[in-house]
């Protein structure tokens, strides 16, 4: 493996809302290393975009980091002031939003966007900038792009605007690039377009991406590794394969049974997860999809799971691991090799 | 079953919407959005039939246009052997008990004001099935079929989470016991853990009730999990119409194949493996829409007939329709 990225320590994240505490995320740890790519699936409210805000730090009042590190390239950001965040934003580390039509600036050219970020980390002249920003939206695919440099954003549909998007985080070759369902609001053929694109720059230019999504197929097309969160934790973590071949916690298995496949032809019955995620103004105790498992025992409403290593970077928050717990065989569908069949 | 056995519920034919749109000064320059455009399917009672397609292609406005909420520009929708399409709101009423429609944004589609009881009673009341105790007993059996109970009739939809609401939606729906459905992306607002929930039920009902459903979603796994027949959709045009199985194993128009080719699947090797056709470019505006096949300008096949002459919508293979010229060459 390359170098170390990004290593987040045990991050805690809350909003402190009216209500009281939100605590939307309750120690997080997870790395990456250069020209990986990592997956964090989950559903809404597991706390996966929180993740992706607070490694940027751009959570906006009244969330707050409470405790945990991030070490970025092996200095830690938290305690870094807005004005130092603000030279490595956009420059080191760069992000791509779900909504292309609200995360572009309406009333600046495309160019502009792509230009603002290079002027200003590289100290490049206007005209070396607009040069860059040509061969950018040429790199992400966008057509006849001396002219387009100079159309805005409502010009563009919105495939090439997600587009735009991934040049305007790739202008100052970022090492770590943030995608935040970054495809959820595409069609699938544009879908296919895009996904396409990431890969090709994890492969060339070596980008670190964090890829957040709900689509597992998603994931699975791009991802080496694979976070799965819920309810402000991580619930398994392992390699692609590990979580598809091999899910050991009971909600990655719900997650894999619950979504249809387009490749298998019996029409099969879904599994649904029964019940709804938990509220986080008020976390449970213990495991928190304790509530909805299939599985559940006494001790999983109780106390908190440890993380129990199955083999190494593969590893998840489950009682059902550990030595006394009963054994638990669950069939998925979704087997190694199954490619060949 | 050869389809032509079955018996049909709802046939539309040649089926048309445009919407009008003004440009410029004193709004001279009249055009038309081309929405849907010569579209015609048949619907077989008690089938699920899937409508699929990207965001503009009309698939959603096919679904309204059905159930009369925009009016037709033009051709024919025939609803167990009446036309609907060119009916009075008043000669409409009775077919409206026996056509119900599903949305798709839970949050929008119920009224804030109303409690869920009212919003599932109001049906009731618009068609006078109900009044009173036998009201009352209607809506709580009802809550307690999509798997609500009794006690959720008096509180408001804000109460509710997305998955919920949407099946105090169904319940609406199910309220005036109708024979046909439209559920227009039923579950692309849910999470994946709720969305199976949904869907199973919506089978379970479809089972209990002998009810048709009109599916439409651009989510293709899950269409193709729920239908029995599915129709795929290109800016405005219906370009292939097969049963669920052979569109997948074996579809004929280009559009399809890349469609279906797009989708990631949710297993590391196989999705790696699979080769995918990726289409250049973006869907034209429907304002203006290519001449011939519409798909030709991002067709890999596109030979120069294509620019001439529209496909026709025709049968190749028994109960399998494709609007696409490559399929008289290869005969």
């Amino acid at each position: 493996m390359g170098e170390r990225i990004l290593d987040v320590q045990n991050l805690y994240t809350s909003f402190y809302t009216h209500l009281g505490e939100v605590q939307a995320i309750r120690g997080v740890s997870f790395h990456l290393d250069k020209g990986e790519a990592l997956g964090i699936v989950g559903e809404s409210g597991s706390g996966k975009s929180v993740t992706s805000m607070s490694v940027m730090k751009l959570l906006q009042h009244p969330g707050k980091i409470k405790s945990g590190k991030i070490m970025f390239k092996g200095e830690d950001i938290v305690p870094k002031s807005s004005k130092e965040m603000m030279s490595i934003r956009g420059d080191q580390i760069a992000m791509i939003f779900q909504d292309p039509m609200t995360s572009l600036n309406p009333v600046y050219t495309v160019g502009n966007q792509i230009m603002e970020a290079m002027i200003k980390h590289q100290g490049l002249s206007k005209s070396e900038a607009r040069k860059k920003a040509v061969e950018m939206l040429k790199l992400v695919g966008i057509p006849s792009p001396e002219d387009r440099v100079d159309n805005y954003p409502h010009e563009f549909s919105g495939g090439m605007r997600q587009r735009a998007m991934i040049a305007i985080a790739l202008s100052c070759q970022p090492d770590l690039l943030i995608a935040d369902e970054p495809t959820t609001a595409l069609d699938v053929t544009i879908q296919a377009q895009i996904l396409e694109l990431l890969k090709e720059l994890k492969d060339k230019v070596n980008t670190a991406i964090i890829l957040i999504t709900h689509d597992l197929g998603v994931v699975a097309d791009v991802c080496s590794r694979i976070v799965v969160m819920y309810g402000g934790l991580i619930m398994e973590q392992g390699s692609a394969e590990d979580i598809f071949y091999e899910p050991k916690h009971p909600y990655t298995m719900g997650l894999i049974k619950s979504i249809p496949r387009l490749d298998l032809n019996e029409r099969q019955r879904l599994v649904p997860i029964p019940g709804t995620p938990p509220d986080l103004l008020n976390p449970p105790v213990g495991c928190p999809f304790a509530s909805r498992c299939p599985y559940a025992m006494q001790i999983c409403a109780n106390e908190a799971p440890k993380y129990y290593d199955i083999n190494p970077g593969h590893h998840a928050a489950c009682w059902l691991l550990d030595p006394e717990a009963p054994k638990v065989e669950v069939d998925t569908g979704v087997k190694r090799g199954g490619a060949d069949a | 079953m050869r389809n032509e056995n079955k018996e049909v519920l709802l046939e539309v034919k040649n089926l048309k919407k445009y919407f009008k749109i003004n440009k410029g000064f004193i709004r001279k320059d009249v055009r038309y959005v081309q929405a849907v455009d010569d579209v015609s399917f048949k619907i077989y009672k008690g089938e699920t039939l899937g409508l699929v397609g990207e965001s503009g292609c009309g698939k959603s406005t096919t679904g309204r246009t059905l159930i009369r909420l925009y009016e037709p520009t033009g051709g024919e929708i025939i609803f167990d052997g009446a036309e609907i399409g060119g009916m009075s709101e008043q000669e409409l009423k009775p077919f409206r008990k026996r056509i119900q429609m599903i949305f798709q944004d839970p949050y929008a589609s119920l009224n804030t004001r109303m409690t869920v009881g009212d919003i599932i009673g109001e049906p009731l009341d618009i068609h006078n099935l109900a009044s009173g105790e036998a009201r009352q007993k209607r809506i709580y059996e009802l809550l307690e079929r999509v798997g609500l109970s009794k006690m959720h009739a008096s509180r408001y939809p804000h109460e509710f989470s997305g998955g919920q609401r949407q099946r105090i939606g169904i319940a609406r729906a199910l309220a005036v016991n109708p024979d046909f459905i439209i559920c227009d992306e039923p579950i692309s607002a849910l999470d994946v853990s709720i969305q199976a929930q949904v869907v199973n039920m919506l089978e379970d009902l479809q089972n209990d009730f002998g009810l048709t459903y009109l599916f439409i979603a651009h989510d293709l796994s899950m269409v193709k999990h729920i239908s029995d027949r599915i129709g795929v959709m290109y800016l405005g045009k219906l370009v292939e119409l097969s049963d669920s199985k052979n569109l997948y194993e074996k579809p004929l128009h280009p559009y399809t194949q890349a469609l279906l080719s797009a989708i990631p699947i949710p297993d590391p090797e196989v999705t790696r493996q699979k080769q995918r056709i990726i289409l250049e470019g973006d869907v034209p505006s429907p304002i203006n829409p290519p001449s011939g096949c519409r798909f030709r300008t991002r067709c890999i096949y596109a030979m120069d007939v294509c620019a001439e002459i529209e496909p026709e919508f025709k049968e190749v293979e028994p109960d399998h329709f494709v609007a696409c010229h490559l399929m008289d060459q290869k005969k």
